[in-house]
């Protein structure tokens, strides 16, 4: 009985990600109370942007890579592998076997910790459990070890919550959210280095004195800042570089256009696969935990509309590229992530309470660490391409989002050992961090009670 | 004739789908017809034309000439009425 189950468990795990996850989703779904038609659809969705994907990953790399690699060999430098960014990296997560269990494993541990009062944060955002579960694939990807995979998940997403914790006053004071918080992947696991950049500017006389802000960048740039802008002048800009001549340039500016403009319609089918799963976990979560004494998990998105975090996004699309550069032996380019390098500095906004100098300062310093971090991971993120069918060829690809996590970084050190300066550095280096975010969100909250009391004053 | 709504947020996939499936749902229970724009907050300039109503995830301090509501309700669970009902009034007459 058992072994025929264990067979047939084997047999849908043969026949790869976009049939897969498919079924699971459906009987999920179904689990939940969705309407079977309804949770078919949901399933088939899910394997749609699955294919999808493929296609556009696929083609950026044998268009975009060699372009890179010509680029690199000709200036001596050394970008030669695409960045795919979250919305590459995604969908090669919720591919991987490990995301058929991520699901309930993080809703689980979130619920345990909320009865145990070790969390206030409610998460129920359920796409980025792709963050968490991220961490998850890579370490069983590399090791081969289905427990590990496990495990890493469930560190992950504990750890996630209580940033959420953490952020929660700055969530308040500085984006006017109260009672919400934002327990992401990116911005959430960021914001400690802010914090100890913030700390430190704040004791250097003259420099803890400036500040200044730009609401208007937006308005001036215009089309400028749209992804298909951005992807034309990136492709033609690289084929330039690569010595492409003007026809093959302009060719791989269009291309590129149509990589940003299609690359997130593209994952949407995934997100809208997983809505009605969504849905369902969002009326148990609230009906549950729905009190005030609890802090409401959400989707970053949510942070990207302030001026100061779409200014600082802007500015962070040259600055990044240049940091690739810059950094020490760094072979990615930065490319899938660079429309929405706010994520990555949404929370450091709030924790330099919107003074863009510090904010600039911070981001530099997490963008160089996120690069450093998804240069090392390369044979890990191209690992997890392959084994979910994402990558058909030997192309490498790198995802400064996730792919450049400290957690997962760790994570997957501690089980692998492969360089362990590097993990004692970036160990050693986020838990001091981590100590000055702690001290930050304190500082933060009582501040906040103050302000509350005085308004009540009034 | 088909009124224009967008729905923007981030990266135009995640909270921007949740919004616009409530608001097709909406919609469709009140005899409106929607034609959604689904996309990212920096493209939202590049859209304006027809334009009804513009619905973020996130608060937008910027003035498009367009009524703008925040969707933050549908994602969060809390104080969906109040926002169905705003979403209304902007689209009813």
């Amino acid at each position: 009985m058992w072994q025929a189950l264990a067979n047939g468990i084997n047999y849908i795990i043969n026949m790869g990600a976009s049939v897969m996850l498919p079924i699971v989703i459906a009987i999920l779904s179904i689990c939940v109370g969705v309407k079977p038609g309804k949770a078919i659809r949901s399933g088939l969705m899910i394997g749609v942007g699955f294919v999808g994907l493929s296609l556009i990953v696929t083609m950026m790399n044998s268009e975009l890579g060699p372009a890179a690699q010509a680029m690199s060999e000709r200036f001596g430098l050394n970008l030669s592998v695409v960045d795919v960014g979250w919305p590459g990296a995604s969908p090669m997560t919720w591919a991987s076997s490990i995301a058929t269990v991520a699901i309930p494993i993080a809703i689980g541990v979130n619920i345990i910790m909320l009865l145990f009062k070790w969390t206030k944060t409610v998460n129920i955002d359920i796409w980025n459990i792709w963050h968490m579960t991220f961490t998850g694939a890579i370490a069983y990807a590399v090791t081969g070890n289905f427990w590990i995979g496990i495990l890493g998940v469930v560190v992950h997403a504990a750890f996630t919550y209580k940033l959420g914790d953490l952020w929660a006053p700055l969530m308040a004071d500085y984006f006017d959210l109260d009672g919400i918080t934002v327990p992401h992947g990116t911005s959430a696991y960021m914001a400690p280095i802010a914090c100890l950049v913030d700390a430190i500017i704040d004791k250097i006389p003259g420099l803890n004195k400036i500040d200044f802000s730009m609401d208007t960048l937006q308005e001036k740039v215009g089309v400028f800042a749209e992804p298909v802008i951005i992807g034309f002048i990136l492709g033609a800009g690289i084929g330039f570089l690569a010595g492409y001549d003007v026809t093959m340039a302009l060719q791989l500016g269009v291309k590129m256009s149509a990589v940003m403009v299609l690359m997130p319609k593209i994952v949407k089918c995934i997100m809208d696969g997983l809505l009605p799963l969504s849905e369902r976990a969002k009326e148990v979560m609230n009906s549950k935990f729905g009190d005030s004494e609890f802090y409401i998990g959400l989707d970053p998105a949510i942070l990207l509309g302030d001026s100061q975090v779409v200014t600082a996004g802007l500015i962070f699309i040259p600055i990044t590229l240049l940091i690739a550069v810059l950094v020490p032996g760094n072979r990615v380019l930065p490319f899938g992530d660079l429309a929405t390098i706010g994520f990555f500095i949404a929370i450091a906004v709030a924790v330099c309470k919107g003074n863009l100098f510090r904010t600039l300062i911070s981001g530099i310093a997490i963008m160089w660490s996120t690069i450093w971090i998804a240069n090392e991971t390369i044979p890990w993120v191209t690992k997890l391409a392959q084994t979910t069918g994402s990558i058909t060829d030997n192309s490498l690809v790198a995802a400064m989002d996730q792919g450049g996590s400290p957690i997962t970084y760790i994570f997957t050190q501690l089980f692998t050992m492969q360089n362990v300066p590097g993990l004692l550095v970036v160990g050693i280096g986020y838990a001091i961090c981590m100590v000055f975010a702690v001290r930050c969100s304190k500082q933060r909250a009582a501040e906040l009670a103050l302000k509350r009391e005085q308004e009540e004053e009034y | 004739m088909k009124k224009k709504v967008i729905v923007a947020c981030g990266g135009a996939v995640a909270t921007s789908t949740i919004a616009a499936n409530h608001i097709v749902d909406l919609c469709k229970k009140n005899g409106i017809d929607v034609d959604i724009c689904q996309i990212r907050i920096s493209e939202i300039q590049s859209n304006l034309d027809n334009c009804k109503l513009i619905v973020t995830t996130s608060k937008v301090r910027r003035d498009y000439g367009v009524p703008l509501i925040t969707g933050m309700p549908f994602i969060s669970g809390i104080g969906v009425d109040k926002t169905e009902k705003a979403i209304l009034d902007v689209l009813k007459d």
